[in-house]
């Protein structure tokens, strides 16, 4: 176990594939908002690559160890301290019973992840570890951590010392504008021509009102099909209103004249549009995208979704690491 | 309209909007549920979870195992084959759930509405002029009845989106400009032409007008009705709203607090669209509904 001392800004317990056959009833998938730098993390303490470990946001928290192991820390770098001396990101570091690691504000990127050998054994909640606190489901207790918990960790592996090579590590801070893949669907047909390519050729500013539930957005209107205004009235009355209807995770939801990008612990239904999609292997970057970035959506088919989705697959194995010299 | 085959639209990578019309009404959400509980069936390799909606179901699936052209094919072909037909029998529970109208907790809420953020005729007032009833009693026996099909879950955990069977019992009323932040939990609401019940204290839109102290959702799994699950409903469910008085509520909030509610529920039935029609039809035939 781990006990919390300082429990930084939101702090949670996140696992793969997340909450998975609950859509239906409401519940999200939950789980890492940056599944990239998760993984890693996982495969360099010898855990299976989707075990249960800890998501930061924008503070780190302060931790206490209970008992020896390793521990790895990806993402966003906090500028990690183990005891009183830094500790390296990307890379596997022992730790002893009683050491207290702390970590800071995000210098970029705004997620950290904290994989600990064994993984984070709190209960199973429909399916899954991965913690959805607008609803207090899963995590301990429902929730974020708080500082006093003790956090259970499964038994300890005997992982190797390794590393992720600068090469192989998702680019975490922005340098300029973010530039994230995006497909036309479900419902371009309900936007014009003229919207469509505004919405891709535009400057897309991350509003402060984001969080894991999705990341609102300021930039040029939108303007509509006839689908939009032509519509049954059931359908609502604003152009971007659709009858209640199934919401992807990475959907670009236009509300009114307001665009969400919709993450991981998104309603699942709703009664607006969703023109655009934001494929599996980018949703990464929208977890590490901080409110004021610039985002700029590269549109993209559904082969070059699968192209960059198997890629980034084959990022996420122990090919991707080296021993530590 | 019922279209005459699914719409397939995709969703990134991994989800496909299945739209089978643009409409709402039962008949097209009974075909939505009907091609649900066929994809679920047919067990497609690759297929990972469904949410059927009012007029479409979103389905998850996996690239590695499925790709979209194989998942829309599969689809296709399981509508061609289910989708319309009258036959189709889907499981329905049917839930009593004891509510108390005009209750004095949405009353206050609707009150801090109209003090803090915008005044508006209070929403039983609004509900009763939109639909020609005459007053608050007449509100109530309208609402209450008629069974009600769930439609459609989500949103929030056990948000369930409920369509009155008996269209003479049809009501309808706008939705709140702008949103309410909080909504007592276990609130009644009108928005459209769905009545919801808010599973949690939450944000909300629709008119609100009645609360229920059952339970519909329970992140702790207290009461036996939470032990497999913590929502209550399952789309294609029916509710029928049972009118209470204040001394019930307490009782039953009560037994809530102590853990020993049991949820009166009437376990499984079958639900057919040709008897439903054949029961419209004779409804018809007697000259309508009258409450």
């Amino acid at each position: 176990m781990f006990e919390v001392v300082k429990q930084g800004l939101e702090t949670s317990v996140q696992e793969l594939p997340g909450r998975i056959g609950y859509w239906e009833q409401g519940f999200p998938p939950s789980g890492p908002a940056d599944a990239w730098s998760f993984r890693l993390a996982n495969l360099l303490v010898g855990n299976d690559r989707d075990t249960a470990a800890l998501e930061c946001q924008f503070i780190g928290p302060t931790l206490r160890f209970g008992r020896d192991g390793v521990i790895a820390l990806t993402g966003a770098d906090m500028a990690a301290k183990l005891d009183d001396a830094p500790v390296p990101t990307w890379q596997t570091i022992p730790v002893r019973a009683g050491q207290m690691l702390t970590l800071g504000p995000a210098k970029g990127g705004v997620r950290a992840y904290i994989a600990f050998d064994g993984g984070i054994d709190t209960p199973v909640v429909l399916g899954s570890r991965a913690t959805f606190h607008m609803a207090g489901v899963g995590g301990v207790d429902g929730y974020a951590l708080k500082a006093g918990q003790s956090i259970p960790l499964g038994a300890p592996a005997n992982a190797a010392l390794r590393r992720v090579g600068e090469a192989r590590r998702p680019v975490i801070a922005a340098n300029g504008p973010r530039v994230v893949e995006c497909m036309l669907g479900p419902n371009d047909d309900w936007l014009d021509a003229p919207g469509i390519d505004r919405f891709f050729s535009a400057d897309w500013l991350v509003q402060a009102k984001s969080n894991r539930t999705g990341m609102r957005l300021t930039g040029p209107e939108f303007t509509f099909s006839a689908r939009a205004h032509d519509k049954r009235p059931e359908h609502g009355r604003d152009p971007s209103n659709i009858l209640d209807h199934g919401y992807p995770l990475g959907a670009i939801n236009l509300a009114g004249q307001t665009p969400i990008i919709l993450i991981q612990d998104a309603p699942s239904t709703g009664g607006f549009i969703n023109p655009f999609t934001v494929p599996s292997a980018a949703l990464w970057k929208l977890g590490q995208t901080r409110p004021g970035e610039i985002i700029h959506f590269r549109r993209v088919d559904m082969s070059e979704a699968q192209a960059m989705r198997r890629a980034l697959d084959a990022a996420c194995t122990d090919a991707s690491l080296d021993p530590l010299a | 309209m019922i279209y005459d085959a699914p719409r397939f639209y995709p969703g990134g990578d991994r989800y496909i909007e299945v739209e089978l019309g643009d409409e709402m009404g039962f008949e097209l959400n009974f075909r939505v549920h009907s091609l649900a509980a066929a994809i679920r069936q047919a067990g497609i390799s690759g297929m990972v979870e469904l949410i059927p909606e009012m007029a479409s179901l979103q389905v998850s699936y996996d690239p590695d195992c499925i790709s979209y052209d194989d998942m829309v094919r599969e689809v296709t072909t399981l509508a061609a084959s289910a989708g319309g037909s009258e036959d189709v029998e889907l499981d329905s529970r049917l839930y009593y759930v004891p509510v108390l109208y005009f209750d004095p907790w949405t009353t206050a809420c609707v009150e801090d509405y109209r003090a803090k953020i915008a005044d508006k005729t209070p929403d039983p007032e609004l509900l009763c002029e939109l639909n020609n009833l005459a007053g608050r009693r007449e509100l109530v026996r309208h609402h209450s009845g008629t069974e009600y099909w769930v439609a459609a879950l989500g949103f929030w955990p056990g948000l369930c989106s409920l369509m009155p069977l008996d269209p003479a019992h049809n009501l309808v009323a706008p939705k709140y400009n702008p949103p309410r932040t909080w909504t007592p939990k276990g609130t009644i609401g009108l928005g459209g032409a769905i009545t919801c019940i808010y599973p949690d204290q939450t944000p909300g839109g629709y008119q609100i007008f009645a609360r229920t102290p059952m339970p519909i959702w329970d992140r702790e799994q207290k009461l036996p009705a939470f032990r497999e699950d913590l929502a209550l409903f399952r789309a294609g469910d029916r509710v029928r709203f049972i009118p209470i008085d204040r001394e019930e509520w307490d009782h039953i909030d009560a037994q809530v607090t102590a853990g020993t509610y049991q949820h009166p529920d009437i376990g499984y039935q079958r639900f057919s669209l040709r008897k439903y029609r054949g029961w419209l039809a004779e409804r018809a035939a007697r000259g309508g509904a009258h409450v």
